[in-house]
């Protein structure tokens, strides 16, 4: 059997307050084979976001564990978490998060160059990615010339510039309109098919019904049920 | 032995106001001596080389003796004279002590306060001033060299320095207050590379190449600005207080201490100011 793509044991994330301590997330187990597509819903301020932040090695767990192809990503200095984030995770954030100075191609380009990709290489991927996002003749445009619709699907194209292992999507279609939303869906939807494993936060339903497995954080105890479980 | 050095007597302001000028004039008399008079008085009486003059020793004219203008010299530049009209003569010493003691036995009614002696022999200017100094009613000094703390220069160079210092001090502030503005302004930025796995001395090795590419051209613009407008607050200055000082020189060293200094300043306030930003968790730059 294959290696989970992420594993996470007892993650905990609580966030000291002026006011007191605020517990975001509570013993939270997760985990995440190759090739899977899992959507994480629930209501606004559940926790949703800080699970992507923790599995995505953007932040660190108050106690758990979380361990990213077989590697605890605790262990790992700053560089090496760097280096793990660009070679095996893809982030795609609801605010879309491109680089307004630089064009739909280098917004894709800088991550493949960041690992060490030879240019030319790494155009001919860019090229391909914004092909596959259907944003081939917008290369050269910039995010300012773009609309959310295709500013998303670049970062998705982002995302993927690295051929990751998993791609991590905190409300993709946040601000997006019905329309926009059900095609980024079906983009993220199509990478999942394509063999990326994807773990969507959201709480579009039309979204998270489009993947293979759907969780539900909140709650009072703050974890992470199968829809419908008692809680 | 002194006599022998002293070559000519420089007497600064010691007839201000007493020569009475007869340019183009017959001159009674045989002339006294030969003198040379200070560029400034030479163009405030409208004389030139050549020209007869008489001096007398009271202000009210007494008693004028004659001599020959013989030159026309550019003062010294002085910045303690800085705000004087140079009108000054040079005169040899015998003319002067002659012209001093023909007073019919009364006390001579000014006195020199100051000379300065030109020496035949330059180097020998500490000797004949340990000379000079056994003579307990005079004290001399060489002008160069052994100035201490009566040296204008060094004290207007001090107190340059310590101008300097204070304006650099200031420009350091505004400088990272800028920089700081800028890394705020790239805080997302920074903030959006760090999350796609952009290492943190990446990020700083680029404002490092991006401080060098603006401090060298800066400093460079700097110098050449400097050197570009000397000669036009020279001249301003020259002209304003009709002196032959050099208000503003830029030297190649002062060229290269600008560029020793500004560069590494714009540097590490550039890295200090992104390093101010770039030690946060990179959430924290994305989300204000």
């Amino acid at each position: 059997m294959s290696r989970p793509v992420v594993e996470a044991r007892g993650l905990t994330k609580i966030f000291p307050m002026p006011s007191g301590a605020v517990t975001a997330l509570q013993e939270v187990d997760l985990l995440l084979d190759p090739g899977e597509s899992v959507a994480i819903t629930g209501p606004s301020g559940c926790g949703k976001s800080t699970l992507l932040h923790l599995l995505g090695c953007v932040d660190t767990p108050t106690s758990g564990q979380v361990l990213i192809d077989g590697v605890d990503v605790a262990g790992l200095n700053d560089a090496a978490r760097s280096r793990l984030r660009l070679t095996t995770i893809g982030f795609v954030f609801q605010r879309f998060f491109l680089l307004p100075m630089l064009t739909a191609g280098e917004n894709v380009d800088l991550p493949q160059l960041e690992a060490g990709a030879i240019r030319r290489d790494c155009r001919r991927r860019t090229l391909e990615l914004l092909d596959y996002v259907g944003l081939a003749d917008r290369v050269g445009h910039r995010p300012s010339q773009l609309s959310g619709g295709e500013m998303q699907r670049v970062a998705i194209a982002r995302a993927l510039a690295n051929r990751p292992r998993i791609v991590l999507a905190d409300e993709p279609t946040g601000e997006l309109d019905e329309v926009t939303g059900e095609q980024i869906a079906a983009l993220l939807h199509r990478v999942h098919l394509d063999g990326t494993t994807v773990l969507i936060a959201t709480h579009d339903r039309n979204l998270a019904s489009s993947a293979h497995r759907r969780l539900v954080l909140g709650g009072r105890d703050h974890r992470l049920h199968e829809p419908g479980v008692d809680r | 032995m002194i006599r022998r050095d002293v070559k000519v007597l420089v007497l600064a302001a010691f007839l201000l106001g007493v020569f009475l000028p007869i340019s183009g004039v017959e001159v009674e008399g045989a002339s006294r001596g030969d003198i040379l008079v200070s560029r400034p008085l030479a163009e405030a009486l409208d004389l030139a080389a050549g020209d007869p003059i008489r001096l007398a020793r009271t202000r009210d004219g007494s008693d004028p003796w004659p001599y020959r203008i013989v030159g026309i010299y550019e003062p010294i530049p002085d910045p303690i004279k800085i705000t004087r009209k140079r009108y000054e003569i040079r005169m040899h010493l015998q003319d002067l002590l002659d012209r001093e003691q023909s007073s019919d036995g009364d006390e001579p009614s000014r006195y020199a306060q100051y000379i300065n002696v030109g020496l035949v022999d330059p180097d020998r200017a500490g000797e004949v001033a340990d000379q000079l100094n056994q003579d307990p009613f005079l004290y001399a000094r060489p002008a160069r060299g052994a100035g201490g703390d009566i040296d204008v220069f060094a004290v207007l160079e001090r107190f340059h320095l310590a101008i300097a210092v204070i304006a650099l001090m200031g420009s350091c502030a505004f400088l990272l207050a800028l920089m700081v503005m800028r890394a705020e302004e790239r805080r997302e930025t920074a903030g959006i590379l760090r999350i796609l796995g952009v290492r943190r001395s990446r990020i700083l090795g680029e404002v490092l190449v991006e401080g060098v590419l603006i401090a060298v051209p800066g400093a460079l613009f700097g110098i050449v600005l400097a050197a570009a407008a000397q000669g036009s607050i020279n001249r301003f200055f020259q002209w304003k207080y009709d002196t032959a000082l050099v208000f503003v020189q830029i030297t190649p060293l002062l060229a290269a201490k600008c560029l020793a200094l500004s560069i590494p300043l714009g540097v590490v306030a550039g890295l200090a100011a992104s390093w101010s930003i770039l030690r946060q968790d990179p959430l924290s730059m994305v989300q204000r």
